[in-house]
């Protein structure tokens, strides 16, 4: 995925200004800034929430910059949201499977029937599925109610659903926000986990400093929506420019 | 000695059935040609239960078995086992039994120097692992496992990344099996003709509690003799359910899963997940279930907790039903006549309660159930005679094997059951006798076949060809076994008497108001006291539904209401023993024990010298016949912190429990 000088524009307020970036294969990429530093601009602009009013975003070679979300997202671009946006009231496994959406070709009249086609597409759905619970260790509550369980698994529902889709990217915003630390941990392993099974780039926007040095192959800091330093996450560490925006400005 | 050996089977002209096979592969050979096509195997995979023919199994199994002969297991060398009870945990198993070797099955929460020990010490060259956290304890202790040539792994889950040489998946042993059968097709079943009925089959590492764990070698014969002294005793339906959950490393799952459900035999199932092992229940509708004392705890504490949170109504019934189904059983336990009008009130509160209550917890079908391991309560056994459910006690020790279990229509809590009969194929009658300090002598059957490499302690607990079980019994005249305690935990006041302090301490345990006890009395000690943990949830449920103001822990031990609470329970106990025994003096301590200060361990047992000698002013205030004491203590938090509690603590005194 490429992006290409993309500015965003609130009326009158700079959100992004000519941000250019690439996430290679395989990568964990993670995207750090103080508060309002445009972070989650950047990701709504990667998924198409946000239509950036300049600059271009390609993903395998093609302009996405003005697809709509859904588009953008069968093309496999996954993310998952800050806080809940899982349905409180379905069961584990039906979230996920509201995840394999796009991949369902069966229309209205043919589920209705319920014939040879719609079964078989049901089976490799629920097939698939269930190898999500399993990878994110969720098989034996499959048919608990999201609304009953910890927060911290329903963050995991949050991710089994855009694991779904067979994304070729994942886009992650906040995903340890609000986690206790064993929580945080299991969740990091999975980021890892995902990373090696699946082979795909993930980019996290979060704000636990430790984890992201942890998990990250390479960090960008964004501050007043410009990339103020990229790297390693030692070298972003060190970086000055990284810490004067997080800590203010010397006084000279 | 104070009493004559005795023969447990005064009739031995009765009829034994003949024997099929005299070693595991053998008879695993025989199920297979009779049932074929019928289910053996049940395990959920994606949510779905799926089956495994005798067929299908032989196959996996035989391509096992192969795989590792192809990779060089020879002839009686060791295979080791760790993971939860599934379907490869099995294969493994048999196909090892079949090559002539020796299994050795691992707690899947062992840590790594006690893998260490046990790997090195049974010369294991292969071992089958679960999954990526298995496979990672192995890799970091393999530089002191020389022997060891391959880990198989079977849930490749989180292994993508893993190259080492040494690893193989279990799917890629079974495809080399293959290949290997193509080439040699005879190989498996000359193989299995080869294994003689005193060959090793198994080696059983009994915890040790004091040293180094001991290996109990368990030959064909041993396995099989134990599992026909089942089969002849009980009457089993052929292809009952049966739910493996118990772990293969404990000897009483060899004996029941791995052999008994071969000589029956029972469709084996394989629960989804450790956590998942209530639902799975109910989903098969279990027929047989074999659980430690503590899983059948945790049922009755289950259907308690949701019994306090019922509205007022619905208890009121639980309670009705629940009195009728204990007058009942009580004809039935403690072999007591019983008011007609019982009988006549229980059709109704079977269909409202017990039949709810069976339903609930998936044993609506399950017609033999058995507590293995050490002495549970009488108060749960009970629970369970109740609800309609005939639970029998179990006892027997790895090392002989199974010897007594609530046979036919005898069930006292307090016992351990009647003596199993041997089939006279596997060796002379089961015998048994007593010693003056009360320890059960035991011999007969295929006989204790030694620690494996330690012939020095296996000749330390033999006495004329008698084993020393270690285990303090009484034997009650109707041929019923009493476990008052191990020998070694029994403990002598100071005039001499001995008293059972683990005895007194899980019953006191079964109180829903009582978390943990810890029995005092010793030879400086005239008489029993107890420490009393007090459970916080369901002690400060109750104070809340009494209207009792309290502010912490510490507060709440010390209400008057609470230690009149805590005395009714001691007073219970006390009822069950002989009046030297009761306990005379009881404190609630007012924090919880805690395996972080090392009072517990991580199982939560007690570690009772630590916490005698940590609460040592406590307890002299206590035999002072004091009335209070303020004691103080450094705690740690979880955190890393510590921090001093103190209080002050009432001693009190038990309702005739004065010493003179």
């Amino acid at each position: 995925m490429k992006v290409d000088r993309i500015s965003l524009l609130f009326k009158q307020v700079m959100a992004l200004t000519e941000i250019s970036l690439a996430i290679y294969d395989g990568e964990i990429v993670s995207i750090i800034g103080p508060n309002g530093a445009g972070k989650s601009s950047l990701l709504n602009c990667l998924n198409g929430f946000y239509k950036p009013q300049t600059g271009d975003i390609y993903f395998e070679d093609k302009r996405i910059t003005h697809l709509s979300c859904h588009k953008i997202a069968r093309m496999g671009i996954g993310r998952t949201f800050q806080g809940i946006q899982a349905f409180l009231g379905m069961s584990v496994l039906d979230n996920i499977l509201v995840g394999r959406h796009i991949h369902m070709k069966t229309n209205v009249f043919q589920s209705f029937l319920y014939w040879i086609w719609s079964i078989k597409e049901e089976v490799h759905h629920r097939d698939v599925a269930e190898d999500i619970l399993d990878f994110l260790e969720m098989a034996p509550m499959r048919d608990a109610i999201v609304g009953d369980i910890g927060y911290g698994l329903r963050k995991r529902v949050d991710l089994g659903r855009a694991l779904a889709m067979d994304p070729r990217i994942l886009l992650m915003d906040e995903p340890l926000a609000g986690m206790n630390v064993e929580e945080k941990e299991d969740m990091a392993r999975f980021i890892l986990d995902i990373k090696e099974f699946r082979k795909i780039p993930i980019v996290i926007v979060e704000h636990d400093m430790e984890v992201v040095m942890d998990i990250s192959d390479r960090v960008i800091a964004l501050d007043w929506g410009r990339v103020i330093s990229e790297g390693t996450p030692d070298e972003v560490r060190k970086d000055s420019k990284v810490i004067n925006a997080y800590l203010g400005e010397a006084e000279h | 000695m104070t009493e004559m050996a005795t023969d447990v089977s005064q009739t031995r002209e009765e009829n034994f059935p003949s024997l099929e096979a005299t070693t595991i592969p053998k008879l695993f050979q025989i199920r297979v040609q009779q049932f074929g096509k019928r289910t053996f195997f049940r395990q959920k995979h994606k949510g779905v239960w799926q089956r495994f023919s005798y067929d299908q199994v032989y196959g996996r199994v035989k391509e096992f078995a192969l795989g590792l002969a192809k990779l060089g297991l020879q002839f009686g060398q060791t295979l080791a086992i760790s993971g939860e009870n599934e379907k490869e945990l099995f294969w493994a198993e048999y196909g090892v039994l079949a090559l002539g070797g020796k299994a050795v099955c691992l707690y899947p929460d062992m840590l790594p120097n006690e893998i260490k020990y046990i790997l090195q010490h049974s010369e294991a060259r292969f071992l089958v692992a679960e999954d990526q956290e298995q496979v990672d304890k192995i890799l970091a202790i393999r530089a002191e496992l020389p022997l060891i040539q391959k880990i198989i792994y079977w849930d490749p889950k989180g292994m993508w990344q893993y190259d080492d040489p040494m690893l193989m998946n279990f799917a890629e042993l079974l495809e080399i099996g293959r290949v290997f059968a193509r080439e040699n097709p005879d190989f498996f079943e000359a193989s299995i003709e080869k294994v003689k009925k005193d060959d090793i089959a198994v080696i059983s590492y009994t915890s040790g509690t004091t040293g180094l764990p001991k290996g109990v070698i368990l030959t064909h014969a041993n396995l099989l003799d134990n599992a026909y002294r089942v089969a002849m005793s009980v009457e089993f339906k052929p292809f009952s359910q049966y739910l493996s959950y118990i772990s293969p490393a404990w000897g009483t799952e060899q004996i029941c899963g791995v052999t008994l459900g071969l000589v029956v035999p029972f469709e084996l199932n394989f629960p989804e997940k450790p956590e998942t092992v209530l639902e799975n229940i109910r989903e098969l509708g279990a027929e047989i279930l074999v659980f430690g004392p503590r899983q059948w705890e945790s049922l009755v504490s289950m259907v308690q907790a949701h019994m306090l949170d019922a509205g007022p109504v619905r208890r009121r019934i639980y309670e009705v039903g629940m009195k009728v189904g204990k007058e009942v059983a009580r004809e039935r336990t403690e072999g007591q006549k019983i008011n007609p009008i019982w009988k006549v009130l229980f059709p109704l509160s079977d269909v409202v309660v017990l039949k709810a209550i069976r339903d609930n917890l998936g044993l609506k079908k399950a017609y033999v159930t058995v507590s293995g391991g050490t002495a549970m309560s009488p108060d749960i056994f009970r629970f369970f005679h109740a609800i309609g459910i005939k639970l029998r006690n179990l006892y027997g020790t790895t090392e002989t094997g199974i010897l007594t279990q609530h046979l036919g229509n005898c069930f006292a809590p307090e016992t351990m059951g009647k003596w199993f009969r041997s089939h006279p194929d596997f060796g002379p009658p089961l015998e048994w006798k007593l010693k003056d300090s009360g320890e059960l002598l035991a011999r007969g059957g295929a006989g204790f076949a030694g620690y494996y490499k330690n012939s020095e302690m296996t000749k330390a607990k033999l006495e004329d060809g008698w084993f020393l079980t270690g285990d303090a019994v009484t034997m009650k005249e109707n041929g019923e076994l009493v476990f008052l305690d191990r020998v070694s935990d029994l403990r002598r006041l100071s005039d001499g008497h001995m008293f059972p302090p683990q005895f007194i301490e899980t019953r006191l345990r079964f109180s829903p108001y009582i978390r943990d006890a810890i029995a005092l009395g010793d030879a400086s000690k005239p008489f029993v006291s107890a420490l009393i943990n007090i459970d916080f949830d369901n002690v400060s449920r109750w104070a809340e539904r009494q209207g009792i103001t309290y502010a912490t822990l510490p507060d709440l031990s010390q209400k008057r209401e609470v230690i009149e609470l805590i005395e009714g329970a001691v007073a219970h106990v006390n009822q069950l023993l002989e009046p030297k025994s009761q306990v005379k003096r009881f404190v609630n301590l007012p924090k919880e024990l805690d395996p972080d200060e090392a009072e517990l361990t991580r199982t939560r047992k007690l570690r009772r010298e630590f916490i005698e000698d940590r609460y040592k002013g406590l307890i002299r205030a206590i035999y002072e016949g004091e009335s209070e004491f303020c004691f103080e203590l450094q705690i740690k938090y979880r955190d890393g912190r510590s921090g001093y509690v103190k209080n002050n603590t009432r001693i009190n005194f038990c309702q005739g429990g004065e010493v003179q």
